[in-house]
């Protein structure tokens, strides 16, 4: 203040109009940063649910391989108890043949079921008997047949009856 | 910094107002850092602020929150004092009730500030920034005069004659004459003692001084008794050496108003409150009177040649007329203040 009496007035570039910019500009502004916060913290989200997902998937692969072992397992138990009920079957079969082999004439009082051959103890009135109507059908049956005697009390002959069959053959019968 | 980066931005908008009798002249200039981009002139038939006056402000004003408004200080109760020291203050005028101004650690200026505050009151719908003393526009605009010898400087206004004497930048004297308070207070009626014939008639055969009875104050004065001693053409000789050549030169290039009847009676009315201040410079022990002999008019409103011959005639002063645009004075003064 060299010549003026008084001090000017101080100065801002503040006006109302800037100042409307300007609120307009910081209202814009905050929507802006608030909408990226916003969009951050979904992407946050986001990453998080995948990062979730991907360890239930994960988890849920590994569950999977489980289940596939384990449906493996059940398919070979199905299978195996499938042949066992076949072979069950069979030998049930073969058992119910194996006494409608033996002849009314001929009384048996021991079955013995080997793995690959079958033991049979038993009483006939005699030999002929034996042979024909037992031994026979036997030998139909088993690859080997082997036949022992020895007398009675009352004059029959109590018998044993060993059968066997050979395992080559009997592996070809497994692999049909 | 931040304030300065955005000042940058903006045009600085400067609004000078300069009361008149009748009208108030506004100015504007539109300053960049480079310089003044546009500049307005606009003159409204009111003393006070009206609508119009206020709607042509704003339409600037509002281009950049950096406008400066400046008015010339009118107030009857101004002046100028030759001393900054505050202990012989009171000894040229009682400053309890003004504002006041140092320049240079050598003389101030000084207002009412009541004054001050009828301007700041009347202004209060565009405000005000700056309030400038017509002597700060007298030694702003005689800045190169003022520094030199000896010589009586004015600033004509409509109502108001700010006059000061200067030497080497020092102010040995300074008046601000209100042409219409002293008017009353003049012996010198025009209206009552001159009437419209007697000027038709003086101005027909030329007006002899001599016979113009505005002298009274002149009765006190012992030093004018030596003038009459000056009228043998060795004397006057001596006179033409000490008279500006180089102000000759510029005033020869500026054309005077022409004269007529009303610029007579004011003019004649200055040139009486001229004479007496002169008066008051040479007698008022109060002051350090010295010889004048040049006298440089800032002639603000178009003065006639009548003064000049008036003062030359009567007083045998070197008279150099300059004129001067008080609006752009006054936003000159805005600028150096603003430092741009």
């Amino acid at each position: 203040m060299k010549y003026s009496y008084i001090k000017p007035r101080a100065k801002s570039v503040f006006t109302q109009e800037i100042q409307l910019i300007l609120s307009f500009f910081t209202m814009t502004l905050v929507m802006l940063f608030l909408t990226y916060a916003f969009l951050l913290y979904k992407n946050y989200a986001f990453a998080s649910d995948k990062k979730e997902t991907l360890q239930e998937r994960m988890a849920l692969e590994i569950s999977l391989e489980e289940m596939k072992e384990k449906i493996v397992f059940i398919e070979k138990q199905k299978m195996l108890s499938e042949r066992v009920y076949t072979q069950n079957s069979v030998l049930k079969d073969s058992i119910a043949n194996l006494f409608d082999l033996v002849p009314t004439r001929i009384t048996l009082s021991k079955a013995q079921l080997l793995e690959n051959g079958l033991i049979l103890y038993g009483i006939t009135p005699n030999k002929d008997v034996y042979n024909f109507m037992l031994q026979a059908p036997l030998r139909s049956i088993f690859h080997r047949t082997y036949s022992s005697f020895y007398p009675a009390q009352n004059g029959w002959l109590r018998f044993v009856s060993t059968n066997y069959l050979d395992k080559t053959e009997e592996e070809s019968i497994d692999e049909n | 910094m931040l304030g300065k980066f955005f000042e940058s931005l903006y045009l600085k908008v400067i609004v000078n107002i300069v009361v008149e009798r009748s009208r108030t002249v506004v100015y504007i200039e539109l300053c960049s850092k480079k310089g003044v981009v546009s500049a307005h002139q606009e003159s409204f038939e009111t003393l006070d602020i009206n609508s119009t006056m206020l709607e042509f402000i704003r339409s600037y004003t509002n281009e950049s929150p950096f406008s400066y408004i400046s008015i010339l200080d009118s107030s009857a109760e101004q002046g100028a004092i030759p001393t900054c020291s505050k202990n012989r203050l009171s000894y040229y005028h009682d400053l309890s009730a003004c504002e006041y101004k140092c320049f240079d650690e050598k003389w101030i200026t000084y207002t009412s500030k009541t004054d001050l505050y009828t301007i700041e009151k009347r202004y209060k719908e565009i405000g005000m920034d700056f309030i400038f003393s017509p002597f700060s526009i007298l030694s702003n605009f005689f800045k190169d005069k003022v520094n030199g010898a000896l010589g009586m400087y004015i600033v004509v206004q409509d109502n108001y004659l700010s006059l000061g004497i200067f030497e080497n930048s020092e102010l040995l004297f300074a008046e601000h004459l209100d042409m219409e308070h002293n008017a009353d207070r003049d012996e010198i009626s025009l209206s009552d003692e001159i009437t419209q014939d007697d000027i038709e008639l003086d101005m027909d055969k030329e007006i002899d001084l001599d016979d113009v009875e505005v002298l009274d104050d002149m009765e006190d004065l012992d030093s004018f008794g030596d003038i009459e001693d000056l009228d043998s053409i060795e004397e006057i000789a001596e006179f033409s050496e000490n008279q500006d050549i180089e102000e000759e030169f510029y005033e020869a290039e500026e054309v005077l108003a022409e004269s007529d009847e009303a610029h007579f009676n004011e003019d004649y009315q200055r040139f009486s409150l001229i004479k007496s201040s002169v008066g008051n410079f040479y007698s008022d022990k109060k002051y350090e009177s010295q010889f004048i002999e040049n006298i440089y008019i800032a002639d603000g409103i178009g003065v006639s040649p009548d003064l000049k011959h008036y003062l030359e005639e009567e007083m045998f002063l070197n008279v150099y007329i300059r004129h001067v645009d008080l609006s752009a004075e006054l936003c000159e003064l805005s600028k150096m203040e603003l430092g741009l």
